[in-house]
């Protein structure tokens, strides 16, 4: 149960993102680990270059790139971001880099949507897992999980599998989209956010990732992790409000609008056709990322404003994911993690949105 | 600006993102208006120079040294700030003027030597500090000195957002060869700006998130003879609202980073906000509306054309090397004075 000691070097691919930049900073230089991060592009390395590191610039994607930047490490954290034809081809690609580079155990960072944004009751690791759901992105969660599963039956690497839920701390969108939703007078919830969020402060999933990387019977399982409270989505709410100096009745009541929730899959789908997988490789990301942002952003037809039409804020409309989320009424368990991991959620919930408002502070300026 | 009478025959130094997004558009549209000759460009990269030498008809030199050979009067130098002390004063050892993108230099002592390398060649040199050049802050200058709205009471400039410059390599994050973080990146226009409306700062304190590296994020606080306190918030790390809000005695001014012909006024006692676009002045009577003043990328040229003119007129150029020297012994001064940013 207690993790072994391991004086080595940890890659963390994905290493500016919201998760991988927490788990840097949690895991670099602690416990005889130095983290190496990994990432796609040299503009990644703005925040990452507040301290000296030895990083690698290797896209996610290419194998002999990513080997490369993963020769001398004993453990891989995978915490890249990708949209659902992404995920799953990088999940084969990190395995079969880790193998080339004799990196011991992969630690990949799949999430509780593999069970559906509103699990039945009951779920838990040993519930089976399905690729039909609603949002591709869990398909793609679902399929990454199986790709893995299977690569890692010829006993080259050990991977082990985490499930969060909804991470928050300092860069969660989580937060920042509902404040920006706050401050933009938009922000809706469902049944006054009575539903379940599954929420896990990031600080407590670097916590698990450090038991993932080194506990050794950890290797081959996939884990559940969340924080330890039961949380709904009105406790994660309302603080915010609050500190942004505004009532609960800043929550419009929303229903599931259908035009937002016919959008989603779609734009999904679309990365996981044909004719975008044969251009994958030939369209430069950053093409990939602008076409995706416009797509994302065009607004939803709406009704023609003349000059005869009152000016109103915009109405408050929940995404599928968020109609999903908020109908959540299990709240996940991680007794799997708890007992083979040894997992204990450090940071509790009040504590770590508290210190995720005062980033938000600094991050976006006097309210 | 006066165009200069014949093109300036220049050669660009560094073909990389600043080069190939900023000087090539700047350069094929002053080469077409006749005001400039593109001799060369140069970088030790085949690629990058190749691809820019096409794009621009020049030649592709490998050295600064073959540039040189070509006799041009301007030598742009769009290098990593380490570079630009040899490069310009070897550019200047031949007689050439110099346009040397800011930072000035890598560190202020070798920023003062380019300065005394033009003052002993007699050429011109020129700091690459073209926010001058935008009307929104031209305006903004107006305003404090002749205190239109009163004096300054305060000012809280905030800037920066997710890093997005599409740097080529590392080397723009490695300590050795880029020696700061956001404040000598994007700060050190803020910095000249904020000397060039307000004079040398009386007091300032100086914050940023710098471990043993670049920071990502920085806080200024300052004040100046005006009484003025002047708070700046820079960040590569996060969005910001990418604005300077301006508070007198009689309005608030709103002026939005890189809007450079936009300023949005409230005055004091009116319920509503004056969104201004800055056009050339109208006469004292009817008249159809007038020509809207630069946007961000007519105001970069407008540095270039400004610089050609001055060589052309033997005259001082709009902002003189020495600005740029003044500018990066503040940010010196900052790193000297710094205290750690929480990280949260």
């Amino acid at each position: 149960m207690k993790p072994t000691s391991h004086p080595h070097t940890w890659a963390i691919i994905g290493a500016s993102g919201f998760i991988g930049l927490r788990a840097l900073e949690g895991l670099h230089d602690r416990d005889g680990v130095t983290v190496r991060p990994v990432v796609r592009a040299a503009a990644s390395l703005a925040v990452l270059a507040r301290r000296r590191l030895d990083w690698r610039i290797a896209d996610p994607r290419d194998l002999p790139a990513l080997t490369d930047a993963l020769r001398g490490c004993t453990v891989c954290i995978h915490a890249a971001l990708g949209d659902p034809f992404q995920i799953e081809q990088m999940a084969t690609i990190a395995y079969q880099a880790c193998a080339a580079a004799s990196v011991r155990r992969l630690v990949w960072l799949s999430s509780a949507s593999v069970h559906g944004q509103n699990p039945a009751p009951g779920t838990d690791e040993s519930s089976p897992i399905h690729d039909r759901h609603l949002l591709a992105y869990n398909n793609a969660k679902v399929r990454a999980e199986r790709r893995l599963e299977k690569l890692s039956s010829d006993g080259r690497v050990e991977v082990v599998r985490l499930r969060p839920g909804v991470v928050i701390g300092p860069r969660s969108r989580w937060l920042t989209d509902t404040a920006a939703d706050l401050r933009a007078n938009r922000a809706g919830w469902l049944d006054e956010g009575r539903g379940v969020c599954n929420s896990i402060h990031a600080d407590n999933l670097v916590h698990a990732l450090r038991l993932a990387a080194t506990v050794p019977a950890a290797a081959g399982h996939a884990f559940l992790v969340g924080d330890t409270e039961p949380v709904t989505w009105r406790d994660f709410f309302l603080p915010i409000a609050a500190h942004l100096g505004l009532p609960a009745t800043a929550f419009a009541p929303a229903t599931p609008a259908a035009l937002v929730a016919k959008r989603e899959p779609a734009l999904a789908a679309l990365t996981q056709s044909r004719l975008y997988q044969n251009l994958g490789d030939r369209v430069p990301e950053r093409t990939k990322r602008l076409v995706k942002a416009l797509a994302a952003a065009w607004p939803d037809p709406a009704p023609a404003h003349d000059a005869w039409t009152l000016s109103r804020p915009p109405a408050s409309q929940l995404t599928l994911e968020q109609t999903l989320l908020q109908s959540c009424s299990w709240k996940l368990p991680h007794t799997k993690a708890a007992s083979l991991l040894g997992y204990a959620p450090p940071v509790p919930f009040a504590k770590g949105l508290a210190a995720s408002l005062a980033w938000l502070d600094f991050a976006e300026g006097p309210r | 600006m006066i165009a200069p009478s014949s093109p300036v025959a220049i050669a660009l130094v560094g073909c990389g993102s600043v080069s190939r997004l900023f000087y090539q558009p700047a350069l094929r549209e002053l080469r077409r208006h006749g005001l400039v000759n593109i001799l060369a460009v140069v970088d030790p990269r085949a690629d990058a120079r190749n691809t820019l030498a096409a794009a621009l008809g020049a030649a592709a030199c490998t050295t600064l040294d073959e540039a040189l050979a070509l006799r041009p009067e301007l030598v742009v130098i769009a290098t990593p700030p380490a570079m630009h002390r040899a490069q310009a004063e070897a550019a200047l050892a031949a007689d050439c003027a110099v346009l040397c993108e800011k930072p000035l230099a890598a560190i202020s002592v070798d920023a003062d030597a380019i300065v005394t390398a033009a003052s002993r060649s007699g050429r011109l040199l020129a700091a690459g500090h073209y926010k001058r050049f935008m009307p929104a802050h031209r305006a903004l200058k107006t305003f404090i000195e002749r205190e239109t709205f009163g004096p300054l009471l305060d000012a809280t400039l905030v800037e920066g957002g997710k890093f997005s410059w599409p740097a080529a390599t590392d080397s723009f994050f490695q300590r050795e060869q880029t020696p700061g973080g956001v404040l000598l990146d994007i700060g050190v226009h803020t910095l000249d700006l904020l000397r060039w409306w307000l004079g040398d700062p009386v007091d300032f304190t100086y914050a940023d998130d710098a471990l043993d590296g670049l920071e990502a994020n920085a806080l200024l606080s300052a004040t100046f003879t005006s009484d003025a306190n002047i708070r700046l918030r820079l960040s590569r790390d996060w969005r910001t609202e990418n604005v300077y809000v301006f508070r007198f005695a009689r309005a608030t001014i709103h002026s939005r980073v890189n809007a450079s012909n936009q300023l949005e006024i409230t005055l004091e006692g009116l319920p509503m906000t004056l969104a201004a676009e800055l056009r050339e002045p109208l006469p004292g009577r009817p008249a159809p509306p007038t020509r809207a003043l630069d946007k961000n990328p007519q105001a970069f040229i407008a540095q270039l054309v400004d610089v050609c003119a001055a060589i052309r007129e033997s005259r001082a150029p709009f902002v003189p090397g020495i600005e740029g020297a003044h500018a990066l012994r503040w940010v010196e001064a900052c790193y000297n004075r710094r205290t750690p940013l929480p990280l949260h």
